[in-house]
């Protein structure tokens, strides 16, 4: 047992820190967990990282990786660009390089791989659809095999990204006479190709994500990726890598270390916040619930590191605890502030520039999206307790 | 970053359990319960035998010389059976404490006879007050000639009656709150100026209101320099409450196993109770709170292992590990539906256990007060 990052590790971390001071700005800084790519100035801060290799590491070397890396470098690389709110690199190389990488034809591997790991194209990942959400199986959108060509109609719903994004890695029904699990197949469309059309939809802290409507884009065959009909197989294990890339817990921290910092600087009724005894429990409170989640997360990626397994049930736990704890901080730290808890943005009395209340109104979206809380207790409760379908 | 346990760690784990399993099934628990001493003698000779009270003692001492994260394993499976017995008070804080604190010759005379279970050490720090730390501590020891005379009143002295000796903390100098000026006797329960009154607890242990009212200690059993104790006390609080936090998640997951079987068996709807999302969803929050507090106790005791600083960890883990335990208790109990509440079920032993086990050795709130020093400073005015 030993819960020390190498020397190894730890200079890796020292590196990113150090890359984050020269390079972070306001301008890259994002509201969104684990950033948009969607302005050059972010773009070239991913590119500046895949120069130095970070996108590579521990991918193969045919394909433009770096061959063998630490296990835990992208952990570490991820942690701290959460902290400093700058884009991860997970959601690509997670996603699209993983399931590619296992499962795509050596076409798609060539085509795609290196131009990602030198983050020259940009990716939307397209599941989810009106009828089909925590219920992903359910997807209708239809992909007709018509010659060299699949023709696809259909709805997409949420798809973040797919405003700059060059290619949507899209979920599609090939079989509609098979079970719903087993008619899925995964293509790679080009954006824009004719007959898709975009819907801006703008969140509640002002970001935005798209409904995408398909009108007989027609998609070249070669670009299925694996085998027709398995769709949902990569999709599934695919999502468990981006729970985990996405639900490390420095986000969470990193809000919970600037409320203390407001706690112990500010005044409150004439009396310095921090003496107050019942803000004293909460942020005791708080402490204990994220430590506990730093403890998860480490459990997490010491379980992720194994070699081919995938921490099905240690992202899920992952995933619920950091929805929970969220909330709890979020909502806690508004109410302390009393009154003040409510101002927003560019009015001048807000703590923390209004920052806490966009991270209680988007609490709740992490408790929703990618098997959100409810989700991942079925998960748990289905496949590390074996408790009986419901 | 590695959480595995080591061949020896898992050795200790395996051994642990399958012994706790025959000696200690929760019966045990329960006729403890009504008996006269509170733990079992012959038991806790076995347990001596197996060099559990000696775990983490010196080997020049009689012990195993091990550390925080081995006495977490084996915390841990006293727990999963509720293992009645002074394990901690004598093995770990009386034991530690004269370990600490004591000179050369005290170590050579009392630790053997903790170490082989001949001696049993109840432990007296807290007072009248919710503090579990040298805040807690009123009672005086005058000097007098080499002798000292104790006056005082302690309070949740676990094992007080059964006990050989009893190791009071009291001030030499000093006032509450500081923690300098305050020293160890070992006392004789037995004593004509020892008042022992018994106090009637949920999980009915032996625990006991102790008035010291001139109790006389000669110069043999003050125990190291007077007014010094405070420094070598404070680690061994510390192992201490990372031990009772290790019993509470082996108790945890115990609690937690027992509602899931129970679930996937119980049939209503006719349907197995355990195919109901409300169960299922139970269930699956309760067993994420319990393996992070896991990892949180064993997060703690490496940290104790390791010498880092420990306050704010150990005052985390307390929190988390009393709530978490708690709340398996009251979810494990309501799971099994009426019948949980049968006295007779071992629900009852573990529901009882779990407020009284989050309330002891310094309740959440004490420790949230700790933490908040910690992150915050101490409140100034
Ligand atoms: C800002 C944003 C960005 C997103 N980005 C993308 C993206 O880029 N690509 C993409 O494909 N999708 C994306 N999503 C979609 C997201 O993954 C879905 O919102 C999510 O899967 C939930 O689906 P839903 O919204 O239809 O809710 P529903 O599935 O309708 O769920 C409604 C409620 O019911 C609960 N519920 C549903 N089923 C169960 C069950 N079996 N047991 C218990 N409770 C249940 C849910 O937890 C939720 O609280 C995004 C969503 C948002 C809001």
């Amino acid at each position: 047992m030993d819960f020390r990052f190498s020397e190894e590790e730890e200079a890796f971390r020292k590196d990113v820190q150090e890359f984050i001071a020269e390079e972070m700005t306001d301008e890259i800084r994002s509201k969104w967990l684990g950033g948009l790519l969607d302005t050059p100035v972010r773009q070239e801060f991913v590119t500046k990282m895949s120069k130095r290799g970070w996108l590579a590491m521990g991918f193969p070397e045919e394909y433009g990786g770096s061959g063998k890396s630490m296990p835990l470098a992208q952990y570490i690389l991820n942690d701290e660009l959460h902290k400093a709110q700058a884009p991860i690199v997970g959601k690509n190389l997670g996603v699209v390089v993983n399931t590619l990488l296992h499962h795509g034809s050596d076409q798609l591997k060539q085509e795609f791989i290196p131009r990602i790991l030198r983050n020259e194209i940009q990716w939307a990942l397209a599941y989810t659809e009106p009828e089909a959400g925590s219920d992903l199986a359910n997807m209708q959108m239809r992909a007709e095999l018509d010659g060299d060509e699949y023709v696809l109609n259909g709805t997409k719903r949420f798809i973040t990204s797919a405003h700059f994004a060059d290619y949507m890695w899209t979920g599609v029904r090939t079989d509609p006479d098979a079970a719903k699990h087993q008619g899925i197949s995964l293509v790679i469309i080009d954006v824009p190709t004719e007959g898709m059309t975009l819907s801006p939809m703008n969140t509640i802290i002002g970001e935005q994500t798209n409904d995408v409507f398909f009108d007989n884009v027609r998609v070249p065959k070669e670009r299925l990726v694996g085998e027709l009909n398995q769709g949902w197989r990569y999709i599934t294990e695919a999502l468990t890598y981006e729970r985990f890339a996405m639900t490390s817990f420095a986000p969470t921290i990193r809000k919970f270390k600037r409320l203390i910092e407001w706690v112990k600087t500010t005044e409150m009724n004439g009396k310095p916040m921090k003496d107050d005894p019942v803000v004293r429990r909460k942020i005791a409170h708080l402490a204990v619930l994220v430590e506990a989640g730093r403890m998860i997360d480490l459990r997490c990626v010491c379980e992720a590191v194994r070699p081919d397994y995938v921490p099905v049930n240690e992202a899920a736990m992952n995933k619920m605890w950091g929805g929970i704890v969220e909330t709890v901080l979020t909502d806690e730290a508004l109410d302390i502030m009393g009154p003040y808890g409510y101002l927003w943005h560019n009015g001048g009395h807000a703590p923390m520039d209004g920052d806490m209340v966009d991270d209680y109104l988007w609490a709740g979206h992490q408790r929703v999206a990618a098997a959100g809380v409810d989700l991942s207790k079925n998960i748990i409760a289905r496949r590390y307790l074996g408790l009986p379908a419901s | 970053m590695d959480m595995e346990f080591t061949e020896e760690q898992r050795a200790l784990q395996t051994t642990a359990r399958s012994f706790l399993a025959t000696e200690c099934p929760t019966s045990v628990a329960r006729a403890m319960e009504t008996s006269e001493s509170g733990f079992s003698q012959e038991l806790w000779q076995k347990m001596a035998d197996l060099g559990w009270l000696g775990l983490v003692h010196d080997a020049d001492a009689g012990g195993a010389g091990m550390g925080n994260v081995e006495l977490a394993v084996l915390a841990k499976e006293l727990g999963r059976v509720l293992c009645p017995s002074p394990y901690i008070p004598s093995a770990i804080l009386a034991g530690g404490a004269v370990a600490a604190a004591g000179t050369g010759e005290q170590k050579q005379r009392l630790l053997p006879d903790i170490i082989s279970g001949k001696t049993v050490v109840a432990f007296a720090l807290q007072e009248e007050n919710t503090y579990f730390d040298a805040r807690s501590v009123n009672a005086t020891a005058t000097a007098n000639g080499d002798a000292y005379v104790l006056n005082g009143t302690k309070m949740f002295v676990e094992f007080a009656s059964a006990a050989d000796r009893v190791l009071v903390v009291a001030r030499t100098a000093g006032a509450p709150p500081a923690s300098e000026g305050l020293a160890l006797f070992l006392v004789n329960p037995n004593d004509v100026n020892v008042r022992l009154e018994p106090l009637s607890t949920v999980s009915r242990d032996r625990q006991f209101q102790m008035v010291l009212d001139g109790v006389r200690v000669e110069a043999d059993d003050v125990i190291g320099t007077p007014g010094e104790a405070w420094s070598a006390l404070e680690g061994v609080i510390e192992r201490g409450v990372v031990a009772l936090c290790a019993y509470m998640v082996g108790a945890a997951e115990r609690i937690h196993e027992m509602a899931t079987d129970f679930a996937k068996e119980r049939v209503q709807f006719n349907r197995p109770i355990g195919s109901f999302q409300a169960i299922q969803h139970y269930l699956a929050q309760s067993i994420t709170e319990i393996l992070a507090a896991d990892t949180t106790v064993f997060y703690a005791a490496w940290t104790l292992d390791e010498g880092l600083p420990s306050r704010e960890i150990v005052a985390k883990t307390k929190s988390f590990a009393g709530d978490t335990f708690r709340k398996a208790t009251d979810i494990g109990t309501q799971i099994h539906g009426g019948i949980g509440y049968d006295e007779s079920m071992d629900t009852s032993l573990f529901l009882r256990r779990g407020k009284q086990l989050q309330l002891s050795m310094g309740s959440t709130g004490y420790w949230e007060d700790v933490i908040a020093d910690e992150l915050l400073g101490p409140v100034e005015a």
